[in-house]
């Protein structure tokens, strides 16, 4: 798990262009969006495609996404669960 | 569903929409759509040789429209204003675009309708087509010209497509405006064409009074959820009216889920919940440039008719703010409305139309604001000039863009989720106000007003990378957010809390006149003391150049 919460961090701060941040910058269980990391709603969309992208997970519809996304172990948990590639 | 407007007319009222389902472009079921598309014959016989599809549409509507009218194209006089989105965006990726792009294609539209003037293309997202109106409308009030052509137009695209899919934007199934279970937009293909003229024609008898561009300043996608910017437009345009003189207001009504309901915030703000609303989005789809345009006629055209159109698609009421909208046709005896409209970036527009009566005078004229500038920066890959004086620049690093901002503006990380464009525009615009004192933040009377070239040519190229088709088929929705130009006006705007107009237009080549021209006449918005104007293009690392004033009215 802990390999794969790195490895999360490495790719949103790539996909969502979070330069001069590092994954040590990011706390696993903070909020993403509104407080916390502050993304909004086209990062969220962004997160949809990298899911698809990298992990072979398809979430039609971005309601879905608001649970998943609520941290980054949200993220990993679904991940783990889910993931077909 | 017909060349002229009462076709058209005839086709809605017998409650017929062009909406069809469409297999997708990426060859997989889930991107299959629905839009309203013209057929396979009926492009046939639209098709103009030597143009393209936009531009075979863009040129028969115009020719349709001139039909009716008796003026004089190859007259100085005659204004050209095109609205588009992404205009020939389908031909990207061909060696022959540099010829296609939305100014030469202005300008070879222009020259096969015989227009001399030089054709200016209005580029709002979602608004452009209101926005061509209240552009006009201000060119012609100043007095520089007689007529003008305003036309809009977009085409289906494979790049548009698959960008509102990305943005899961797209209803699988025909739109329901502002119903509780609506799912989205469609997309729509159309041109429609408004003849607007100084002298008060013998055959039609409506008037555009007014119009307004106003930027929420909140974010460059999401609308205000209150929908501040819309609700200052509507009043800005109906300001001494009585509202209850209103015939209707004609909304944007995509039918997603955060503009419809916006929109009904904004109507019920502005004191409108008793006024008979309408959307023509279940017959259409929305055909981005040429929606303002196209909704605008057909209102104007029912009204003269008597009646309100119904709102297709829609059956129980959606959104939480407090509208008159209906299923069924409405009846109306009062002959003036509102069209109202919103886009990506921020912007909303509106515009106030009345019937003119026989014994009302000709229009009055307004004497143009002249300006002074307070402050100016250039920007190009060799160096910075602020106010006159050259800022050192480190013409070696990889982006030179990240260099300034690093080295002198920095603590807003949001640079790096713009494209070049955007952050040329940022880093710009930052230095410019860094010289003002003290700087103005959260205004309302300060309008921001760019012009260039390339439109958004950069991140066009690298969100078509995105969307080859193979196994790597990933539209990226960051990437397709930023082929709107005026994006970088959005930025500007949510950056410094600006709450006024935000315009982009593209014009064939940096002639300060024509720049002069529309600036001169955008203080004709009474609200306005400064604009944030000038030339921004960014074609390539080698080959930007940002030129921004800060200019403020003089008198």
């Amino acid at each position: 798990m802990e390999e794969l919460i790195l490895e999360l961090k490495k790719k949103i701060i790539n996909a969502l262009n979070l330069e001069e941040m590092t994954p040590d910058d990011i706390d696993t269980d903070d909020a993403l969006f509104g407080e916390g990391l502050g993304l909004d709603s086209i990062d969220a969309l962004e997160l949809i495609v990298l899911m698809e992208k990298d992990y072979g997970i398809k979430l039609a519809n971005p309601a879905e996404g608001k649970a998943i996304f609520k941290s980054i172990r949200s993220i990993a948990e679904y991940v783990s669960n889910h993931r077909t590639k | 569903m017909g060349v002229t407007t009462a076709e058209n007319y005839k086709a809605l009222r017998e409650g017929r929409s062009a909406l069809t389902s469409y297999l997708s472009y990426s060859g997989r079921d889930e991107d299959n759509y629905v839009a309203s598309r013209f057929t396979i014959e009926q492009q046939k016989q639209l098709m103009v040789e030597g143009l393209t599809w936009f531009e075979s549409l863009v040129y028969s509507s115009v020719k349709n429209a001139l039909l009716d009218c008796d003026i004089d194209v190859s007259s100085q006089r005659t204004l050209f204003v095109i609205s588009t989105t992404k205009a020939n965006i389908e031909h990207l990726q061909t060696s022959e675009y540099d010829t296609l792009e939305p100014a030469e294609s202005a300008n070879r539209i222009a020259s096969v309708l015989g227009v001399v003037c030089q054709p200016l293309v209005v580029c709002n997202a979602c608004i452009s087509g209101v926005a061509a109106l209240v552009t006009a409308q201000r060119l012609l009030e100043s007095g520089g010209y007689d007529n003008a052509i305003v036309v809009g137009c977009d085409v289906i695209s494979h790049f548009v497509v698959s960008g509102f899919q990305s943005l899961k934007a797209l209803s699988p199934e025909p739109c329901r405006p502002f119903d509780i279970e609506r799912l989205g937009l469609n997309l729509g293909e159309a041109a429609a064409t408004m003849i607007l003229s100084v002298n008060k024609p013998q055959t039609v008898s409506w008037k555009l009074v007014r119009g307004a561009i106003r930027n929420d300043g909140y974010h460059i996608t999401s609308p205000s959820p209150k929908g501040d910017g819309c609700a200052c437009a509507i009043n800005y345009v109906t300001e001494g009216i009585a509202l209850d003189t209103l015939s209707a207001v004609n909304v944007h009504g995509t039918a997603t889920m955060y503009n419809d309901q916006m929109e009904s915030k904004a109507i019920a703000a502005s004191g409108l919940s008793a006024i008979p609303i309408n959307t023509l989005k279940g017959y259409y789809g929305h055909t981005l440039g040429a929606s303002g345009i196209l909704e605008t006629i057909i209102t104007m055209h029912s009204v003269s008719h008597g009646e309100l159109l119904a709102t297709r698609g829609f059956s129980e009421i959606g959104v939480s703010g407090k509208v008159n909208i209906s299923a069924s046709p409405v009846s109306v005896s009062k002959h003036s409305f509102v069209k109202i409209i919103s886009g990506f970036g921020g912007c909303n527009a509106a515009v106030y139309l009345e019937a003119s009566s026989e014994n009302k005078e000709d229009n009055e004229f307004r004497e143009d604001c002249d300006y002074s500038v307070a402050h100016s920066v250039k920007i190009t890959p060799y160096s910075i000039v602020v106010d006159g004086k050259q800022i050192e620049i480190d013409t070696s690093t990889d982006n030179i863009l990240a260099d300034i901002y690093k080295r002198h503006i920095g603590s807003y990380p949001k640079f790096y989720k713009m494209d070049r464009l955007s952050q040329l525009g940022f880093v710009a615009s930052e230095l410019l106000l860094n010289q003002e004192y003290p700087r103005l933040q959260q205004c309302a009377d300060r309008a921001i007003v760019l012009f260039n070239h390339s439109s958004s040519v950069w991140v066009d190229c690298e969100y078509a990378k995105s969307i080859a088709i193979g196994d790597d088929y990933f539209p990226s929705p960051s990437l397709f957010v930023y082929t709107l130009p005026n994006i970088v006006c959005g930025e500007i705007a949510v950056r410094n809390g600006y709450h006024t107009e935000t315009s982009f237009y593209i014009i064939p080549n940096k002639d300060e006149n024509i720049m002069h021209e529309v600036l001169t006449s955008t203080f004709l918005d009474d609200s306005l003391q400064s604009i944030l104007a000038g030339w921004i293009d960014y074609e390539d690392e080698s080959h930007f150049e940002a030129e921004l004033k800060l200019i403020i009215k003089s008198k």
